[in-house]
C-alpha cells in the first residue's frame, strides 16, 4: 500500500475536520471526492506533513506521517489548488529552483526543468516571466514543479481549475499518461466529477470528515445501487410512489425517460411488480451504468 | 500556447540529496532576484559612496603635506581612529542608504510569497520553517555585510597600505572585530526587522511604506518625547538612535546619548524576539490555512 491511514482525526480549533478516517490506497490514480468542507485538503496536508493529526496514524510510501515528513515530501510532488509562483522568475528558473529545494543537484535540476516544461507544453514559453503567464499556463507550471524531482506520488489539488475546455482535456490526458504509463501514483482531489471519472480507477468519497465510500469505481457503483432506465405507457405517478415506498429514487427526464435507482439488495423484479400494481406498461427497459455523479449524490446525499 | 507533451516524460535517474544547507538555494535566489531590479542596482551602487569618501579621507590623512591647502584647520576630522570608522559606518545617512537598499532587496521576501501563495510550494519540499527563514535572512545578511563589513575591512587594509606599516593595526587591534561586530548587529537586527514587516502584508508597496514609516516615525516620536520629557531615555524609542548607540559602544567611542548602551541592545533584542515570535506564528498560519 502506498498510502495507508488509520483512525485519522484533526481539528481546526473547535471544528472537527477529519473524524476517524481510515483507508488503504494502492497503485494507480485515486480520486478524493467530497463537497466543500469534507476534509479533502486537510487530508492532503496531513499526508504531506503540513499538519499533525490529533489522533491516528498514517504512512505514505512506508514513511510515517508524524516522524518522517521530510522523506515524504522528497518522494511526493504537490500541485496546490491556488495559483502560486515566485514573482520575477521565469519558468525554467522557477521549476529548477523547486527541484533544487527537493534535493536535486543544481545542474541536474536545471536540465530536468527544461524536460518537464517541454512535457507540460510550456517549452516555448519557458523563458517568459511568470507574471505574464495566463491562468492555464500557471496551472501547467504547477504541474511541472510537482514533477521536476520525479516523484513517486503526485498529490493534485483541483488540477483543472482555471482551465478552458481544451486546456482541461490536455491536462487530464497528461495526468492520465503520468499515472497509467509512468509508474507515478496520482492522488487527485477534485470536485469536478468528470475529471475523477476520466482519471481514476479508485475513489474515496469524504463527507463531513469521514470516509463515506471507498473502493474501485466499478465496485462502488454495483454495491450501492443499480440504475435502470425505462419508458412507460400509462399514469406513472402511482408507479413512482410505489417504488419510492420501497426505497428507490425515481427521476423523470424531459424526454419521458424514467431513471430508477434501486437500493442495495433490491431486485429488478420489484420494478415490474410495481408496474403491474400501477397498471402501467413498460415499453423500454435497460440496466444503465451509474455515473460518478449518481454515486456521489447517493453517498453524500445531495442532488 | 504549445500543445502538451511536446516531449515524452522521462524518469530522472539521479538521487535526491539531503542538503545540509537547505536554505542556501533560497538565499542565492533571493540575491539574484534583487539584482534583476534596475532601481536596486542604482541604489546598491550608491550605497558604496560613503566607503569611497572614507577611502579618500584615509588617503588624504596619509598625505597631509600634499593636501595642506585643502585640509587647513580640519586636521581633527582626518584623525584615523575607530571614531573615524564609526562616523562613516553609523551616521544617519549611511544607515538610511542601507535601509533603502534593503527595501528594494528584502521588502518582498515574505510578502511576495504570501501574495503569490508560494509558501505551500516551499513547505511541500523537505524544508523546515527554520530553513525558509534562514534563507530569507541570509539575503539580508548578504547585502548588509557587503555594504558594511566588506568595504570597511578593506579600508583597514588600505590604511595599512597607505601608511606602509602595521602601526595602525597595532594601535587598534580590535578595530576589525568592532567592524564585524557592528555589521553583525546590523545584520541580525535588520534581518528580523525586515522579515517582521515583510510578513505583515501581502503587498510589497505597503511593506515598503511600513518600513520607512516605522524607521522615520520612531525617530520623530523619540525627538518629540525628548523635547517633552527632557530625558535622553526617550531616544530608546528611535530605531536609528538605538543602532547608533550600539555602534558607538562597539567602536569604543563616546556614546551619542546619555544612557547605557545596554538599554539600546536590550531594545534591539526585544524587536528581534518579537519578530521571531510573529514570524513563527505567521509562517505557520499561512502554511496551515490558506
Amino acid at each position: 500500500m502506498s498510502i495507508e491511514v488509520k483512525d485519522l482525526s484533526f481539528r481546526y480549533g473547535k471544528i472537527l475536520a477529519l473524524d476517524g478516517v481510515s483507508m488503504r490506497l494502492g497503485e494507480g490514480a485515486v480520486g478524493l471526492l467530497g463537497p466543500n468542507g469534507a476534509g479533502k485538503s486537510t487530508l492532503l496536508r496531513i499526508l504531506l506533513g503540513f499538519l499533525v493529526p490529533g489522533r491516528g496514524e498514517g504512512r505514505v510510501l512506508g514513511f510515517d506521517i508524524r516522524r518522517e515528513q521530510a522523506k515524504i515530501r522528497r518522494a511526493v510532488g504537490y500541485m496546490p489548488e491556488s495559483d502560486c509562483f515566485v514573482a520575477g522568475m521565469d519558468a525554467v528558473t522557477f521549476t529548477a529552483y523547486f527541484g533544487e529545494l527537493s534535493g536535486m543537484p543544481r545542474q541536474e535540476a536545471m536540465k530536468r526543468a527544461h524536460e518537464v516544461l517541454f512535457y507540460v507544453g510550456l517549452g516555448e514559453a519557458r523563458y517568459r516571466l511568470l507574471d505574464t503567464y495566463s491562468a492555464g499556463m500557471k496551472q501547467r507550471l504547477k504541474l511541472a514543479q510537482a514533477l521536476v524531482h520525479d516523484p513517486k506520488i503526485l498529490f493534485l489539488d483541483e488540477p483543472t481549475s482555471n482551465l478552458d475546455p481544451t486546456g482541461r482535456r490536455e491536462v487530464l490526458e497528461l495526468i492520465r499518461d503520468i499515472s497509467a504509463n509512468k509508474a507515478i501514483q496520482v492522488l487527485l482531489s477534485s470536485h469536478i466529477l468528470d475529471d475523477i471519472e476520466f482519471l481514476c480507477e479508485t475513489v474515496v468519497i469524504l463527507k463531513q470528515g469521514r470516509v463515506a465510500a471507498e473502493g474501485r469505481m466499478d465496485d462502488l457503483r454495483t454495491i450501492h445501487y443499480s440504475l435502470y432506465e425505462l419508458r412507460l405507457k400509462g399514469d406513472g405517478e402511482v408507479f413512482r410512489r410505489d417504488l419510492e415506498a420501497i426505497g428507490c429514487r425515481v427521476e423523470v427526464m424531459e424526454d419521458g425517460l424514467v431513471k430508477i435507482y434501486t437500493p442495495e439488495g433490491s431486485d429488478r423484479m420489484d420494478i415490474f411488480r410495481a408496474a403491474a400494481r400501477a397498471g402501467v406498461q413498460v415499453r423500454y427497459f435497460v440496466k444503465s451504468q451509474t455515473s460518478l455523479e449518481d454515486l456521489f449524490a447517493g453517498v453524500v446525499g445531495v442532488d | 500556447m504549445a500543445t502538451v507533451r511536446e516531449k515524452g516524460y522521462t524518469h530522472w535517474d539521479g538521487r535526491l540529496e539531503e542538503r545540509r544547507l537547505a536554505w542556501y538555494p533560497i538565499a542565492r535566489t533571493g540575491i539574484q532576484l534583487a539584482f534583476r531590479k534596475k532601481a536596486f542596482k542604482f541604489f546598491f551602487a550608491g550605497a558604496f559612496l560613503p566607503s569611497f569618501v572614507a577611502l579618500g579621507g584615509l588617503y588624504v590623512s596619509e598625505r597631509l603635506e600634499d593636501f595642506k591647502a585643502l585640509v587647513k584647520s580640519n586636521k581633527a576630522l582626518l584623525a584615523i581612529d575607530p571614531g573615524y570608522f564609526k562616523t562613516f559606518m553609523t551616521n544617519a545617512s549611511a544607515l538610511f542608504a542601507l535601509l533603502v537598499v534593503l527595501v528594494f532587496a528584502a521588502a518582498g521576501l515574505i510578502a511576495d510569497d504570501l501574495k503569490h501563495s508560494s509558501l505551500q510550494l516551499y513547505f511541500s519540499r523537505p524544508l523546515r520553517k527554520r530553513d525558509y527563514l534562514i534563507g530569507k535572512m541570509a539575503v539580508i545578511a548578504f547585502f548588509v555585510l557587503v555594504l558594511t563589513a566588506l568595504p570597511y575591512l578593506i579600508l583597514v587594509i588600505f590604511k595599512l597600505i597607505f601608511a606602509g606599516n602595521l602601526k595602525f593595526l597595532a594601535e587598534y587591534p580590535w578595530l576589525p572585530v568592532s567592524i564585524l561586530g557592528w555589521s553583525a548587529v546590523l545584520t541580525v537586527f535588520f534581518a528580523f526587522y525586515f522579515l517582521l514587516l515583510s510578513a505583515s502584508s501581502r503587498n510589497t508597496r505597503y511593506v515598503t511604506i511600513l518600513i520607512f514609516t516605522t524607521y522615520l516615525f520612531s525617530d520623530a516620536l523619540a525627538g518629540i518625547l525628548h523635547q517633552i520629557f527632557r530625558t535622553p531615555y526617550m531616544w530608546l524609542f528611535s530605531v536609528r538612535a538605538n543602532l547608533q548607540q550600539a555602534g558607538a559602544f562597539l567602536f569604543g567611542v563616546k556614546l551619542p546619548f546619555a544612557f547605557p548602551a545596554a538599554w539600546s541592545f536590550a531594545v534591539l533584542a526585544c524587536v528581534c524576539v518579537l519578530s521571531a515570535a510573529v514570524l513563527s506564528r505567521r509562517i505557520r498560519g499561512v502554511e496551515v490555512i490558506k
